[in-house]
């Protein structure tokens, strides 16, 4: 058995069911009220994520109120080789939750109850429905809160989070949905139910709970989730600093994280992701500086200040020219809603635009971001700027009007062109937004064919049968085969009268 | 340096491996089973493997790969020992913030990886499976697949790395690890307050709710509890007046108590003493329980009930604001396995989930079962092993029955 036909057996599409007549009937008698949606006007609701450049109308969608619920759709669909795909809030920006063609839409949005809260220990038992905010909004009463905060955080739900291992602007420090998670209920690809986790830190075997969480819906439909809550720092400190050009504001990162301070955030935005925020939120950014720093320190009160101290110095040696500090947690809440309003206030300043989520070494920040800019020059197109600069997240928006011919086309080359230019500096081509259908092609960039055979093998075990939303994280030769790079098979190989080693 | 091939006990072949591609070729070329091990400090944690027909030692896999100060960012070997990397990263100021109480016993990464081990400090830093961000992997037929890669904030691709943390060797060979660093903190004090088990736990919740950031809380004590049964460290580490602040506030948290402050080789001294309590001595057994840090009062009353049924001595430590606990059961031997069993079942009963890591010999002829009852997630993970290792190369017996 060599790897080549192992990974090309391991993602072969398998002959999948339909959603006949009867089985729609079966389904319909599984989930209570409401939960059926089959009229085609509002299956095209879901055809579709965050990523809306990919549409894929579902054959049906099922709104399930409870665990049970859950297992015996999956059971239908288990027995019946129907494709299924997960969908909480549909905020994704990688096409996880695409529809497959034939398919059915399992949402989690009925499924939104808090259904414990434990102070004292800081844990909160959650059904996948419940938004990201509305965790926090839930525990605020006891002075605690849920560290993971997504821009889309008003509305993305903690099902969603789990899926994509959501980050956010405050995970330099706090790290991401993987590290706030403990339990999970989950249904398998078969349709029965397992626990994994639970109350305690530490489980026996294998950290499965870790492996679920980013798996992008591929191994499971996970329904309970215990998450870990942290209490409310005692002091929280703002400032937006602006800078002469981004390779200042970057060393000026570079310099606050080897001062061995380690901020709760620090985001970058460029000229005109400013001028898009602020058209959107006039939240007070500077409209004639070419970058901006965003930095929040929290923790306890005599260090914050000192660290905060440190830090004002620190932009001023990189030649910052205005220094603004949040005065009240009302103008630090407008500064945030300014910098997570980023990606909607685009619309301001171009009818379209793809969003790349490339990770670099934080060090490599300057360097990259000039590279970017001779990029952006060389293809006539603009490239707005607004990341995560403490983690070297990039969120390069390529900028285009799909009313001018090609530049769609064009757009879209560049924003890949930018996201290998990630991996060629030793990063990754996604942060946070997760792969789905949007990068699985792009994954033979950062992983070898034995790495993704692994990956591979792991997601058969969960999901033998390849129904449990097939089609995204990993390249398959249908969806690659007319791409560049290795998924590229020859039509002998395909025959299986050649190997490729 | 070459790879070595010595005859090891029990009739079993030893291979030493010097690069990740000889580890290869050693897993590639040989049938049979396999025993992956580091330093051996924690061998006997879970079930007890099989004799395997191999035993791949990575002593010779014991490189930095790489250091990036600015990016706080290393990679290293498997075979590397936690404190020969610690000592090299201290030259830029840096530490893997990881502090297991195998550590001065040569401890590797790749051990500390597949056993999960971690120490007070994970309150503040996490553990190992928090810090590691790519791992090199061997599988069983010589397959080299990595996962993960060199910056803190990756989603693509499926988290093999956190996969390795507690899998004891079972899935495959950990080759490499790259880990994320953090700035070795200007000082540190440690505040030490006489406490009962049942006082540690109250005081432990309460620092949970207060806005203080201690690195580490932990207790060592007579399960039983009573007056001066126990003593609660409570650890600061940033900077000087962050430290002051911080001390100085929770001493005003202690109502009625009398702490003492300890810096420097006082403070050290007391956490070699706090780690010694988490390691067994010769002849007992100690097992690692996980629970809700409330339930801590709850989990010695059942250690002590337990010893006093089965007629052992036993003593108990914790990370109480972590609900992390060691128990240590001294006696003889049939009596140590009854005691751990009737510890477990009310563990368990709590919600909770409990490991046996040592044990004398002579206590596996009491078959005592070191994993517990299978959780219901048990098909997936056979479901993983079979695939990931279909041969069933990899330590047998480790989690067995389980695997």
């Amino acid at each position: 058995m060599t790897m080549t036909t192992t990974y090309l057996d391991l993602v072969a599409e398998k002959p999948t069911g339909r959603v006949t007549e009867q089985v729609r009937r079966e389904i319909g008698g599984l989930v209570s009220e409401g939960g059926l949606i089959s009229e085609p006007a509002q299956l095209r609701t879901y055809e579709c994520d965050g990523l809306t450049g990919f549409r894929v109308v579902p054959a049906l969608v099922v709104l399930p109120a409870s665990t049970e619920e859950v297992a015996a759709v999956v059971r239908v669909c288990a027995r019946e080789r129907i494709p299924f795909v997960a969908r909480g809030a549909g905020t994704g920006l990688s096409g996880g939750a695409l529809p497959v063609a034939d398919g059915i839409v399992i949402g989690l949005a009925r499924m939104r109850e808090i259904l414990s809260v434990d102070a004292e220990n800081q844990r909160a038992v959650v059904q996948p429905g419940v938004t990201n905010l509305g965790i926090s909004a839930a525990v605020a009463p006891h002075e605690l809160y849920f560290a993971p905060d997504p821009s889309s955080q008003v509305v993305c739900t903690i099902g969603g989070n789990v899926a994509e291992n959501s980050g956010g602007a405050h995970c330099l420090k706090y790290g991401f949905t993987t590290n706030h998670v403990l339990g999970l209920t989950m249904v398998c690809a078969d349709g029965s139910v397992v626990t994994l986790g639970g109350d305690s830190l530490d489980q026996v075997g294998p950290d499965l709970r870790a492996l679920v969480v980013g798996s992008e819906g591929t191994v499971g439909i996970v329904t309970e989730i215990t998450v870990r809550l942290l209490r409310k720092p005692e002091a929280i400190r703002t400032l937006v600093a602006d800078f002469p050009d981004a390779e200042h504001a970057g060393n000026a990162v570079s310099d606050i994280v080897s001062a061995g301070i380690i901020p709760a955030a620090v985001e970058m935005l460029d000229a005109l992701a400013i001028e898009a925020c602020e058209k959107a939120t006039g939240a007070g950014y500077s409209l004639d500086t070419p970058a901006a720093l965003v930095v929040e320190l929290d923790g306890v009160g005599v260090e914050v200040e000192a660290e905060f101290e440190r830090v004002q110095r620190i932009c001023r040696d990189n030649q910052a020219t205005h220094i603004r500090i949040a005065q009240d947690p009302v103008e630090r809440a407008l500064i945030w809603k300014g910098r997570k309003a980023a990606f909607a206030a685009m619309g301001r300043i171009s009818p379209d635009y793809f969003v790349q989520d490339g990770v670099i070494p934080r060090t490599k920040l300057g360097a990259t971001l000039t590279r970017i800019g001779e990029m952006s020059r060389a293809a006539g197109l603009r490239v707005a700027n607004v990341f995560h600069a403490g983690d070297g997240n990039l969120h390069p928006l390529v900028l285009y009007e799909s009313a001018v011919p090609g530049q769609a086309e064009q757009a879209e080359r560049l924003a890949t062109a930018i996201v290998e230019l990630c991996v060629e500096q030793g990063g990754s081509i996604t942060g946070e937004h997760g792969v789905g259908s949007d990068k699985a092609c792009s994954m033979p960039k950062m992983f070898t064919e034995s790495d993704l055979t692994a990956m591979a093998l792991v997601r058969a075990a969960f999901d033998p049968e390849g129904v449990c939303n097939p089609g995204k994280v990993l390249p398959t030769p249908r969806l690659c085969g007319e791409r560049p790079g290795p998924w590229r098979p020859h039509p002998l190989e395909q025959a299986g009268e050649i190997e490729r080693f | 340096m070459t790879a070595t091939t010595s005859p090891g006990p029990a009739g079993s072949t030893v291979e030493r491996p010097t690069s990740v591609d000889e580890a290869v070729k050693v897993l590639r070329d040989s049938r049979g089973s396999v025993l992956f091990r580091g330093a051996g400090t924690k061998m006997s944690w879970a079930g007890r493997p099989e004799n395997p027909d191999l035993v791949l030692e990575t002593g010779g896999l014991d490189r930095l790969l790489d250091h990036n100060p600015a990016d706080m960012t290393a990679s290293a070997q498997a075979g590397m020992p936690l404190r020969a990397l610690q000592d090299r990263l201290a030259e830029a100021g840096q530490w893997l913030a990881l502090d297991p109480p195998t550590e001065p016993d040569g401890a590797t990464l790749g051990g500390l990886l597949a056993t999960g081990e971690s120490g007070p400090r994970r309150l503040r830093y996490g553990a190992l499976r928090d810090l590691v961000i790519g791992v090199t992997l061997v599988l069983s037929d010589g397959t080299l697949a990595r996962a993960g890669g060199h910056v803190i904030k990756n989603v693509a691709g499926y988290d093999l790395t956190k996969l390795m943390y507690g899998s004891l060797g079972t899935l495959g060979l950990i080759a490499e690890v790259v880990l994320r660093l953090h700035p070795r903190p200007e000082t540190s004090a440690t505040v030490v307050v006489p406490a009962s088990v049942q006082e540690a736990t109250a005081r432990s919740l309460d620092l949970l709710a207060a806005p203080l950031e201690p690195c580490a809380v932990d207790w060592v004590g007579d399960p039983r509890g009573g007056a001066s049964s126990g003593r609660l460290a409570v650890r600061f580490e940033g900077t000087a007046a962050g430290v002051a602040a911080q001390t100085a506030a929770l001493r005003g948290r202690l109502d009625g108590a009398a702490p003492e402050v300890l810096a420097n080789t006082d403070e050290a001294a007391l956490w070699r003493e706090y780690a010694g309590a988490h390691r067994a001595e010769p002849g007992q057994s100690m097992a690692f329980a996980g629970t809700l840090p409330s339930r801590l009062t709850a989990v010695a009353a059942a250690l002590a009930d337990a010893a006093d049924a089965a007629g052992v001595d036993v003593s108990l430590a914790s990370h109480s604001a972590l609900g992390l606990q060691t128990a240590r059961f001294s006696g003889p031997p049939a009596q140590q396995a009854a005691a751990l069993d009737r510890w477990r079942r009310e563990v368990l009963a709590l919600g909770g989930t409990v490991l046996l890591r040592e044990r004398p010999a002579e206590i596996d002829a009491a078959a005592v079962d070191a994993l517990g009852p299978a959780p219901s997630a048990v098909g997936l993970l056979r479901a993983l092993k079979a695939r990931l290792d279909p041969d069933g190369r990899c330590a047998p017996g480790r989690l067995a029955p389980w695997l």
